[in-house]
């Protein structure tokens, strides 16, 4: 009778014990860590940093109460704080994913655009400037932006987008102030575009009215057109002088002049060292009116010569702009426009055939 | 009463080292924490991120067991410990897997700088022989000023790599080869095209 007594007794103690004993929130507790780690997967401490890092602080604050709560006495405990800021932590920590997932994916697809459109802006700066003698400091601008760029692609092929935008960011920087500039100098430069259509029209005339053959330089396009009776006949490749654009001031400058000209002279083979040319009657009465006038502002000095032989010549199909001014054809073109052109025939050089909007958008 | 006083202290006792019996291993983690530190030393979160990731959700589940049966009357540290085994375990693997993949990732930023200096070589000399005519052209330009971009980019690798970041050394590294790689092709294209003549 006192065993059994006894017995119920401890069985009672035990249970009253475990009863009373409190419970820790390991639930709350194990959804707070899953879902920081989810939050962890899925990037949020670099994409969502600032919730990820307030569910972190809410977790840490929660395990810290833990421990702090069970080195009291056993049935003294109480975890309703920890259990609450297990919550908070878990549903910070599930926001952050979200978040980061959105922002995660949002960059991934802002970035693809900014990479293709710097890709788009640096074939048009190859296209328009490679050749185009742009001052060293943007051409180090520019080169620079590409290197950037192709950090950032190479970074972006990793998945490190926030890393690729930071050098996304600053190669757009330097591609598009450089080419700001540099479109700006050739906004500056076709200032002179409605001049040029009126050399154009006056040559094509010409050439209706005469019957014959009259040329024009396109120095933009690089190409040489030969018109017949006012009708575009043949087309050719031209190689130019290195600081092709602006029209030629003076001797050494390396310009092809701007302007309306006459064939003066043929030499055959045997008479230059450029295969065969035609000798321009460069400078003309403007060109000559230009050059005192660049003397008398004092743009020039007194001592400038204002140069001459420009010619159109062969040895073309470098590929580059070599010449000093003059306007090189490949060897075999050079036979074609020599039979067909004579002393007199017209030669009106031009910056472009085509307006800036047509430029650019080619 | 005398048996019940009896009883009572006996029950009270057994209550006692039952819930005294399980002792939180300390050793252990703290064995645990250090394999996990030298991991992050040997930079996992940098070479094998995953991994890491992975090491420490293992760890932050023991934290919260640990915490689980201290809160427990009768704790039991069993399971832990042969959880803290595989953990610490884990955590020797990762940073022998981080230290491989950073020996890797040096070998082949060492491979692209001594084979980038070399096109950075021959680029040099090919300069010399592209057609630039009398004075030069404004594509021998910009690849001028191409390759002095690539020769920084280089320095910058070069900086990188001393200081042992590989991982950085090799991402500016390879858009650096790239570019070298591009122009010495162009400018081959353009001496050929010349000779041809």
């Amino acid at each position: 009778m006192i065993i059994s007594s006894g017995v119920i007794f401890i069985f009672l103690l035990f249970y009253f014990l475990i009863i009373f004993t409190p419970q820790p929130p390991v639930r709350d507790m194990v959804y707070a860590r899953v879902a920081l780690s989810l939050a962890a997967k899925n990037k949020a401490d670099s994409y969502s940093r600032k919730q990820y890092k307030e569910a972190k602080g809410y977790y840490i604050s929660a395990l810290s109460k833990w421990q702090k709560e069970n080195k009291r006495f056993l049935y003294s405990r109480d975890y309703s704080i920890v259990a609450k800021l297990a919550k908070l932590a878990a549903k910070a920590a599930n926001q952050a994913a979200i978040s980061s997932q959105i922002s995660y994916s949002n960059l991934k697809t802002s970035l693809k655009k900014k990479i293709d459109a710097l890709n788009n802006l640096d074939s048009n700066i190859d296209e328009m400037f490679t050749s185009y003698p742009l001052t060293t400091e943007t051409r180090n601008r520019i080169s620079k932006g590409k290197m950037l760029l192709k950090e950032a692609e190479i970074i972006y092929n990793k998945g490190q987008y926030l890393e690729a935008d930071k050098k996304i960011t600053e190669s757009e920087y330097l591609l598009t102030t450089s080419y700001e500039n540099a479109s700006g100098n050739l906004k500056n430069y076709f200032r002179s575009y409605p001049e040029w259509r009126n050399w154009i029209d006056k040559t094509i005339a010409i050439s209706r009215d005469s019957g014959d053959y009259s040329i024009i330089v396109d120095k933009f396009s690089r190409k040489l057109i030969v018109y017949l009776e006012g009708t575009k006949k043949y087309e050719y490749s031209t190689e130019l002088g290195k600081n092709w654009v602006g029209d030629k001031m003076v001797k050494g400058d390396n310009a092809t002049p701007e302007g309306m000209y006459k064939i003066a002279r043929k030499f055959e083979s045997n008479k230059t060292k450029y295969y065969k040319a035609l000798l321009l009657d460069y400078p003309n009465d403007e060109d000559t009116a230009n050059f005192k006038d660049a003397i008398e502002k004092g743009i020039l000095p007194r001592s400038a010569n204002i140069g001459g032989l420009i010619e159109i010549h062969g040895n073309g199909g470098k590929g580059i702009d070599w010449t000093e001014g003059c306007i090189a054809l490949t060897d075999r073109e050079m036979d074609s426009i020599f039979r067909i052109a004579k002393v007199g025939t017209p030669v009106t050089i031009v910056g472009s055939m085509q307006d800036l909007h047509h430029v650019m958008k080619r | 009463m005398k048996n019940k006083v009896l009883m009572g202290l006996a029950a009270i006792a057994m209550v006692a080292f039952l819930s005294s019996c399980g002792k939180v291993p300390q050793t252990e983690i703290d064995a645990t924490n250090a394999a996990i530190a030298a991991a992050q030393a040997a930079e996992a979160n940098v070479y094998v991120p995953a991994e890491f990731t992975a090491l420490q959700d293992s760890m932050n589940v023991i934290t919260a067991a640990v915490e689980t049966q201290k809160s427990k009357l009768f704790k039991k540290f069993g399971p832990i410990k042969e959880k803290l085994a595989s953990t610490l375990t884990l955590a020797n693997t990762v940073a022998a897997n981080a230290a491989t993949k950073k020996e890797e990732v040096k070998k082949e930023a060492e491979t692209l700088l001594n084979d980038i200096k070399a096109v950075i070589e021959e680029n040099g000399k090919l300069i010399l022989k592209a057609p630039k005519g009398k004075e030069g052209a404004a594509v021998i330009e910009q690849i001028k000023a191409d390759m002095a971009t690539i020769n920084t980019s280089v320095v910058d690798a070069q900086g990188l790599y001393d200081k042992g970041a590989y991982m950085d050394a090799l991402n500016k590294i390879k858009a650096a080869k790239e570019k070298a790689d591009g122009i010495n092709t162009e400018l081959k294209e353009a001496i050929a095209k010349v000779k041809k003549r």
